[in-house]
């Protein structure tokens, strides 16, 4: 026997690399890795990022002027109007014409390099689309336009050709989307805020329970001990964001309110069970020496026990308020509220430089965060 | 007067740590118990103000049966017992203000307490207690800023806090050197005889042991197998208590 344990020992480790290869090739089919299309679909993924690269915060204040130009068809019809000379304007040349004729349409002093759409308006008030063009460098257009018989005069009234342009002014203003971000970030912030404090409420007491120096004691004292114990145990292995999807359908999809309930039962979970490792690593010395100056349950509690435990408590709950800010992020897209929900509209409506203002949002607090709430807990030491 | 009867301690696991122990302690003594690691001296401090329970047996004290009170009874008799422990059980990230008020925990309301207020004459009475083991310029300091020795006065001033007739002192100075040790000693040797506080204490040391003692007891397996004098240990009687190998700390510890 003995002379087949190298062996037996050798095969046992050929099965177990079989056993990882064929699971890894598993994992690799149902993953379905696409390489091709990963390369095939850079162009799109190009237009994606730049866009998402470059977030909106500023729009410039605008004006919207219409520009509108009276056109005579046939040129008796009406009087011939003299075209203004400056500001944004359409000229045509000749001024005037009839039916078929094909004319000359310019425009001066608009913006550059902006779509405008040219129409008719009808003497009675109907709408012409002609065409959509954009203007040059100089913020002008040039063009052919050929008179149709409907833009004729009726009874002394004249057809006009006309557009809307927005004409920047200069000045800049804070995006909406920014304040939509930063209303959303708050929310977010807040969210997580609350929730880690009715979490941190929820677990002290649990986190006392589940410490086996003080509850394992007797028992009725184990018998708790280990029923919050896997209490705590069971709620820690759901997932906030499948919590979060439960409360959702619950109290509705887009409300914070989800968000908020699911964090604060996860929270109090993992806070009950780092709480009462801290409640257990706590030196038994003082507690055993106020114990012996005749100091009662809740003396001792007070001056032996609370002291060793309040800067890892808070420690805790910092580092607990930075996990949760950033998985509320994320809780937005299943629906609960704050700036992962505004993202996620974002993204679905295809407005990408927005997203990218929600995104650089989010990494510039969870960083922020992350730094300070370090920095705490250093002092806290 | 401190009275030990028929004292027996056998721990959950089976261990017997004291057996049948019986010894009377007379109002101002400056008894030292000693014995080999795991002889039960800690268990015999600790059944006195009943931080462990006895397994049979009876401590009465000034005709108290401390055995068998419970309860707010326990923690009045609690409070004139002082207890000083070899690594000072302080809180260490409380001040040494915070650290000497607590020994006075027993005596105060334990509603406004409990809120850390402490009433303005307690601070006084600390403040005096740290003057009086000449600590008191570290009033605000952090207890674990402090040196082992500063420590151990600082348990000091906190067992003065409970203006003790009683204090147990569990190998006081075993984690500090030698001439800590002594400081440390004859502020327990000034509380007994300025203050006339019983002190019962566990020590290692047979020069100290020499020094202090008034009455000796020694334990070898939770058993008494020495009671008398510190002049009475001689050669013998320490190789009972300690065993063949302590010879040469004996020899060392005698010169
Ligand atoms: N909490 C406990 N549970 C079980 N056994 C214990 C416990 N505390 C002490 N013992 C045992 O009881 C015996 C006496 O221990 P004790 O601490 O009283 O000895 P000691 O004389 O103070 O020793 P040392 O000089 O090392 O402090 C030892 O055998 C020890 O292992
Ligand atoms: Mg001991």
């Amino acid at each position: 026997m003995q002379r087949y344990i190298p062996f037996l020992k050798a095969l046992r480790k050929l099965l177990i690399t079989l056993v990882l290869v064929v699971l890894i090739i598993l994992s690799i089919r149902v993953t379905e890795p696409d390489l091709v299309k990963l390369v095939s679909s850079f162009p799109k993924a190009e237009s994606i990022m730049g866009q998402l690269l470059r977030p909106v915060f500023f729009d410039r204040e605008s004006e919207k002027v219409t520009v509108s130009q009276v056109v005579p068809v046939p040129c008796d019809s009406v009087p011939v109007p003299t075209s203004a000379d400056s500001g944004s304007r359409i000229v045509l040349d000749p001024p005037c014409g009839s039916p078929k004729d094909v004319i000359n349409l310019r425009g001066f002093d608009l913006p550059q390099n902006a779509e405008i759409s040219l129409r008719w308006i009808l003497p009675d008030g109907g709408l012409l689309s002609i065409k959509n063009i954009k203007t040059d460098d100089d913020g002008e257009i040039n063009m052919p336009l050929e008179i149709r018989p409907i833009t004729s005069a009726i009874d002394g009234k004249a057809a006009q050709i006309s557009f809307e342009v927005t004409l920047p002014n200069g000045k800049l203003v804070v995006a909406k989307t920014l304040k939509d971000v930063i209303n959303a970030m708050f929310v977010t912030i807040f969210m997580a805020l609350i929730a880690t404090t009715i979490g941190t409420i929820i677990a002290i007491p649990l986190s006392f329970l589940a410490a086996s120096n003080i509850t394992r004691k007797g028992k009725l004292g184990t018998v708790v001990y280990y029923l919050v114990r896997a209490f705590l145990n069971i709620i820690r292995s759901y997932e906030p964001l499948v919590l979060a999807t439960i409360f959702a359908m619950i109290v509705g999809f887009g409300s914070p309110f989800a968000g908020v309930i699911a964090l604060s039962v996860t929270t109090a979970a993992s806070l009950g069970k780092m709480f009462s490792e801290a409640v257990e690593s706590i030196d038994t010395g003082p507690i055993e020496a106020i114990t012996a100056t005749g100091a009662n349950r809740v003396q001792v509690v007070m001056y032996a026990v609370v002291p060793q435990i309040i800067p890892d408590f808070l420690s805790f709950t910092i580092y607990h308020w930075d996990i949760n800010v950033r998985i509320s992020t994320i809780i937005g897209f299943v629906g609960g509220g704050g700036i992962g929900y505004l993202l996620s509209q974002r993204i679905n409506t295809l407005q990408y430089s927005q997203a990218g203002t929600a995104l650089l949002a989010i990494i510039l607090v969870v960083w922020a965060l992350d730094f300070l709430s370090s920095e705490i807990r250093k002092s806290l030491v | 007067m401190l009275k030990v009867e028929n004292l027996t301690k056998v721990y959950p696991g089976g261990t017997v740590a004291l057996k049948d122990l019986s010894f009377e302690v007379s109002d101002g003594e400056f008894l030292v118990i000693i014995g080999l690691s795991g002889s039960g001296k800690s268990t015999l401090l600790r059944c006195i103000n009943r931080l462990i329970d006895p397994t049979e047996g009876k401590v009465i004290l000034d005709g108290i049966d401390v055995t068998a009170s419970k309860g707010a009874e326990l923690r009045h008799i609690r409070r004139k017992i002082g207890m000083i422990f070899q690594h000072f059980n302080l809180v260490k990230r409380s001040t040494v203000l915070t650290n000497v008020l607590n020994g006075r925990l027993g005596y105060l309301n334990p509603w406004t307490t409990t809120l850390g207020i402490f009433p303005g004459e307690e601070k006084k009475r600390a403040m005096d207690a740290l003057k009086r083991l000449g600590i008191d310029d570290k009033v605000d300091s952090r207890a674990d800023a402090l040196s082992g020795g500063q420590q151990q006065r600082v348990g000091i001033a906190r067992t003065l806090m409970q203006e003790p007739t009683l204090i147990l002192a569990d190998e006081p100075v075993a984690s500090l050197d030698p001439v800590l040790a002594h400081s440390i000693m004859q502020y327990l040797e000034r509380l007994n005889k300025e203050d006339k506080v019983t002190i019962v204490c566990s020590l290692h040391y047979l020069d100290l042991i020499q020094r202090y003692a008034t009455r000796v007891i020694g334990l070898k397996d939770g058993i008494k197998v020495f009671e008398g004098l510190p002049s009475e240990i001689n050669r013998e009687k320490f190789k009972e208590i300690y065993g063949e190998e302590a010879q040469d700390v004996r020899a060392t510890a005698l010169e």
